[in-house]
């Protein structure tokens, strides 16, 4: 991979170790995978941020960055950390939160904003055809398939690399031909709701390795649900994005075929839900809730209580909640929380005693048995108010 | 005599050593499999489930699990337990980082089959091979 002088530079270690090891880095990574060169890039997301996923000893390598003064070049942000400001806050032990507190605050040091969401792209959304390094699978398949951004689904540390010396390798997602759709996939059958494209994207990511779909029959998605398939995809496979079909003039006749039938996304959807028990929490907003769902939730709530022995927790970022005013509101006032920063996967559900958990959220319904040690069940918006709301 | 044998791989992280292999069938996840605070392996039904890996060749087929594994080599070397050497089948992001961060050589493209648990190893990962100095000697069995 051909580096310019003043990037050999900073590999030499001329402008500190910080530097030096972020070049170390993004270098190492390229040759791997084949750059030519490193290019200049719009933002960076950075995963790795939980101190639940983390533990004690990933820390030391961040505090010894922010310690020889490492400071990102470009809009760096922050995924969701293990607690919000509030509610969860109260419920854990003091010495967890401030382990926390102590590894957000050395981000803050390095100069990343503590967005703490997994949809940074609702608080600024990324220009199209920009180059960017994200990790959060999620965020990288929404910016890559919906917001038409460039970016490879990066891990933690070469994000953070790649925000401090300003550059990622050029590979993969961030060149034209790598972009170009391996499978096309039609669907013959109308999804009606989120859980039916998050079914999709489970499934999906299941057969399709790491080949690029384009997807017929999405015409009428909306975004939140692109949003829910997007999720879901990265969950089981490799794919970093999607095709809508309407979007590209694309040439099928060497590309794999793959036909959904129902039954297929009907067969996902059972596997999600592994109880029958009632649920002891009632979690929205696997990614974090765009400014519509809110709307949603708090226009399906219809004045209604929460019952008192169910959990009701609607998550999303600090941004979108102070946004959604009256309508978050209105969700607290049913005895639910808007909770931010964190979410019921990152968070330490075990802790507060949460053994099911009820979902519209295929990401999470994945994840929540080994993340949660928590049973799920896997059903759309309606129902989930249904569970958690008196007659 | 039996001469050394010598497999070629590809340099990732230069530097050399010579160090007792420690050899595993199965992907290693940094996260959560390898305990920060003694440097041994404590993921179940791993085939080193309970072993040391500080101060070993640790040959594995190549990493899998959380990026934030990388981490976890970094706080491994800080307390000197990390490995003095990593050779892989193949380099994956995850092993690859950790690597750099934690400074510790690193070949890949090895044919880690060859290579037996206990053997004396030199590793030249700067030019990208791996030497058999001794086989492991075998026990005798009483029959």
């Amino acid at each position: 991979m051909y580096l310019t002088k003043e990037e050999e530079r900073i590999y030499d270690g001329e402008l500190g170790w910080a530097n030096q090891i972020c070049m170390k880095i993004l270098a190492h990574l390229g040759e791997l995978f084949g750059a030519d060169k490193l290019i200049p890039i719009d933002s960076a997301h950075i995963s790795g941020v939980s101190y639940k996923t983390l533990g004690d000893a990933p820390s030391d390598f961040l505090k010894a960055l922010a310690k020889a003064n490492a400071k990102v070049q470009v809009k760096a942000t922050t995924n969701p950390h293990s607690i919000d400001k509030g509610y969860i806050c109260r419920k854990i032990p003091q010495e967890m939160c401030q382990k926390q507190r102590t590894i957000t605050k050395t981000f803050e040091k390095m100069g990343l904003k503590n967005t703490l969401t997994c949809t940074p792209y609702y608080l600024e959304k990324p220009k199209r055809n920009s180059h960017m390094a994200w990790s959060e699978s999620s965020a990288v398949v929404y910016a890559n398939s919906v917001l038409k951004a460039w970016t490879n689904r990066e891990g933690g540390p070469s994000a953070l690399a790649a925000a401090i010396i300003g550059k990622t390798p050029n590979y993969g997602m961030h060149r034209t031909e790598e972009r170009e759709p391996k499978a096309i996939v039609t669907l013959n059958t109308k999804l009606k709701n989120e859980t039916e494209f998050g079914a999709l994207g489970i499934l999906l990511g299941e057969i399709l390795d790491d080949k690029i779909p384009a997807i017929k029959g999405l015409e009428s998605a909306s975004k939140d649900d692109l949003k829910q398939l997007g999720a879901a995809m990265a969950s089981t496979g490799m794919v970093n994005m999607f095709h809508l079909h309407y979007d590209e003039s694309i040439r099928t006749e060497n590309l794999e075929k793959i036909n959904v039938e129902r039954k297929d996304l009907i067969q996902v959807s059972q596997k999600l839900t592994t109880s029958t028990k009632k649920p002891d929490l009632v979690f929205i907003g696997c990614p974090h809730c765009s400014l519509n769902e809110i709307k949603r939730i708090s226009s399906l709530i219809n004045n209604k209580k929460t019952k008192s022995d169910v959990e009701f927790w609607v998550c999303t970022s600090w941004h979108i909640k102070e946004k959604a005013g009256k309508y978050a509101d209105k969700i607290e006032k049913c005895g639910g929380h808007i909770i931010t920063d964190t979410c019921a996967v990152v968070t330490w559900t075990e802790k507060l005693g949460i053994k099911t958990i009820m979902t519209n959220s295929a990401k999470t319904a994945h994840y929540a048995p080994t993340l949660n040690k928590a049973e799920t069940i896997f059903t759309p918006l309606e129902n989930c108010l249904k569970a958690v709301l008196k007659e | 005599m039996q001469t050394a044998t010598i497999l070629k791989g590809r340099r990732i992280v230069e530097g050399c050593c010579k160090a007792e292999a420690l050899v595993s069938k199965r992907p290693i996840s940094f996260l959560g499999g390898v305990d920060p605070a003694d440097g041994k392996v404590i993921e179940k039904n791993h085939d080193l489930c309970g072993e040391c890996i500080k101060d070993k060749v640790l040959c594995f087929p190549h990493g899998h699990g959380s990026t934030v594994g990388s981490y976890v080599l970094y706080a491994l070397a800080k307390k000197n337990l990390a490995p003095k050497a990593i050779v892989n089948q193949i380099a994956d992001p995850v092993v690859v980082v950790g690597a750099i961060i934690a400074s510790i050589p690193m070949v890949d493209k090895i044919d880690i089959t060859k290579i037996r648990t206990g053997d004396l190893l030199e590793v030249n990962a700067t030019k990208g091979f791996v030497k058999i100095i001794s086989r492991k000697v075998m026990q005798a069995r009483c029959i």
